[in-house]
C-alpha cells in the first residue's frame, strides 16, 4: 500500500511538473519578428551629403536621435512607392493607436534626383503623414549610401523626361545611432510591421 | 467607389466578336483611380476588365481627356527589385477577367490637364472604343 501512495505521488508530481512546464512555455519566451531581418549588430550608415524636403542639407547624423523606417522611391512611381508609403504610414499610424512608444519617422530616399527636387519631395511625403522626411541630391552622394545598404536603383525604359526607375523594395529599419538595425522585404504588409517594429525596437 | 459608365460600348460586338445577349462585351468593375495632385504628378488606375464575348480581345490603346498619356504597365518583383514595364498590348481571352491591382498591372495616367475632378478612361483595339468609363478619383491611396 505504502509502495502504491508512493507510485500514485510520482506520478503526480510529474503530471504537475508537466502541466507547469506547458504553461511556462504557452507564456511564451520573447516573441520573434514575423518578417524582419535583425542585424545582430547594427551597420554604421557611411558619410554622404544629401537634401532633406526643405532644402537643408543634412549627412548621416540626419538619422540619429529617433528611429526611422526608410524606403527608396520616386515621386513618380505610380503603383509599388505610394503603395509602400500608404503602408508605412498606417502602421505608423496603428502603433501611434496603441500607444506605442517610440514610432518611428518614416523616410523616403528618391531614387529619381534629377526630377525628385526637395520641393517635389515635401509635397509627396507630405501626402502620406506628418512628421515624414524626405531625401535628394547628387547622384553620387545618393549612390554613397545606396551602395552602403546594398539598395539597387537604375533608370529604365521612356525617354529623358517620362522614364522609370528600377528600385530596390526593400524598407530599412534605422535606430537612433544611425545604424541599420534590420530591414524587411517587400511584400510589405501593416500587420507585420505594426507586430515586428516594436519588438525590434524595444530589444535595443 | 462606383465608376458611372458613360458609354459602354458596342459596336464593339463586330470588334470583339461579341456573343453576350444582355450586356456590353467588355466590362469594368471596381474601377479606382488614385487623387490627382497631393503631391504625386501622376496617378493610377486599378480595375478588373472583363471580356464578355466569344472571342479574345485585344487592348492596345488607352486614352483619357484629363490626361496627356495613360498607359497600361505591370509591376513586377524580381530578386527584391521592383521594375516596372509597359503593356504595349492586353489581350483578354473569351469570358477571361484581367485584374488590375496594387503592385502589380495597373494604368499609369500622366500630364493631367488642368485639375480634373473626375476622369474618364478610354479603352480601344486598333483604335476601335471598346469601352469609355468614367470615375471620380478615389479620396485617398489608402
Amino acid at each position: 500500500m505504502q509502495a502504491r501512495n508512493i507510485v500514485v505521488t510520482l506520478l503526480l508530481g510529474l503530471a504537475i511538473a508537466a502541466g507547469l512546464a506547458l504553461a511556462l512555455r504557452n507564456a511564451g519566451g520573447p516573441a520573434e519578428p514575423l518578417t524582419a531581418t535583425v542585424l545582430p549588430v547594427g551597420n554604421e550608415l557611411p558619410d554622404f551629403a544629401l537634401l532633406d524636403q526643405d532644402g537643408e542639407p543634412v549627412d548621416r547624423r540626419v538619422f540619429e536621435g529617433q528611429w526611422d523606417v526608410v524606403f527608396f522611391g520616386f515621386t513618380n512611381c505610380p503603383d509599388i512607392c505610394p503603395a509602400t508609403m500608404t503602408v508605412l504610414g498606417q502602421a505608423k499610424r496603428e502603433l501611434a493607436a496603441q500607444g506605442r512608444e517610440p514610432l518611428p519617422r518614416v523616410v523616403l530616399v528618391s531614387v529619381d534626383p534629377e526630377r525628385d527636387t526637395p520641393e517635389a519631395m515635401a509635397r509627396y511625403i507630405a501626402y502620406f503623414g506628418d512628421g515624414n522626411l524626405g531625401l535628394t541630391g547628387e547622384l553620387d552622394e545618393l549612390r554613397k549610401l545606396t551602395d552602403a545598404l546594398g539598395v539597387f536603383f537604375q533608370k529604365a525604359g521612356g525617354d529623358d523626361v517620362a522614364y522609370g526607375v528600377d528600385h530596390s523594395t526593400v524598407v530599412l529599419l534605422i535606430d537612433p545611432e544611425g545604424r541599420l538595425k534590420a530591414l524587411f522585404t517587400a511584400p510589405h504588409d501593416v500587420t507585420n510591421l505594426v507586430h515586428d517594429l516594436p519588438l525590434i525596437m524595444a530589444a535595443e | 467607389m462606383m465608376p458611372r459608365l458613360l458609354v459602354l460600348c458596342a459596336f464593339l460586338a463586330a470588334a470583339a466578336g461579341c456573343d453576350s445577349p444582355g450586356g456590353p462585351p467588355v466590362v469594368v468593375a471596381n474601377l479606382v483611380v488614385t487623387a490627382p495632385g497631393a503631391g504625386m504628378p501622376m496617378a493610377a488606375g486599378y480595375l478588373e476588365i472583363s471580356n464578355r464575348s466569344s472571342e479574345a480581345i485585344r487592348i492596345n490603346r488607352v486614352s483619357s481627356p484629363e490626361y496627356g498619356s495613360v498607359e497600361m504597365h505591370e509591376t513586377l518583383i524580381e530578386d527584391g527589385v521592383a521594375r516596372m514595364r509597359e503593356i504595349p498590348v492586353l489581350e483578354i481571352a473569351a469570358g477571361d477577367t484581367v485584374v488590375f491591382e496594387r503592385g502589380g498591372k495597373h494604368l499609369m495616367l500622366m500630364q493631367p490637364v488642368g485639375t480634373p475632378e473626375t476622369v474618364t478612361l478610354n479603352f480601344y483595339s486598333d483604335e476601335v472604343l471598346l469601352l469609355s468609363i468614367n470615375t471620380e478619383f478615389a479620396a485617398s491611396f489608402d
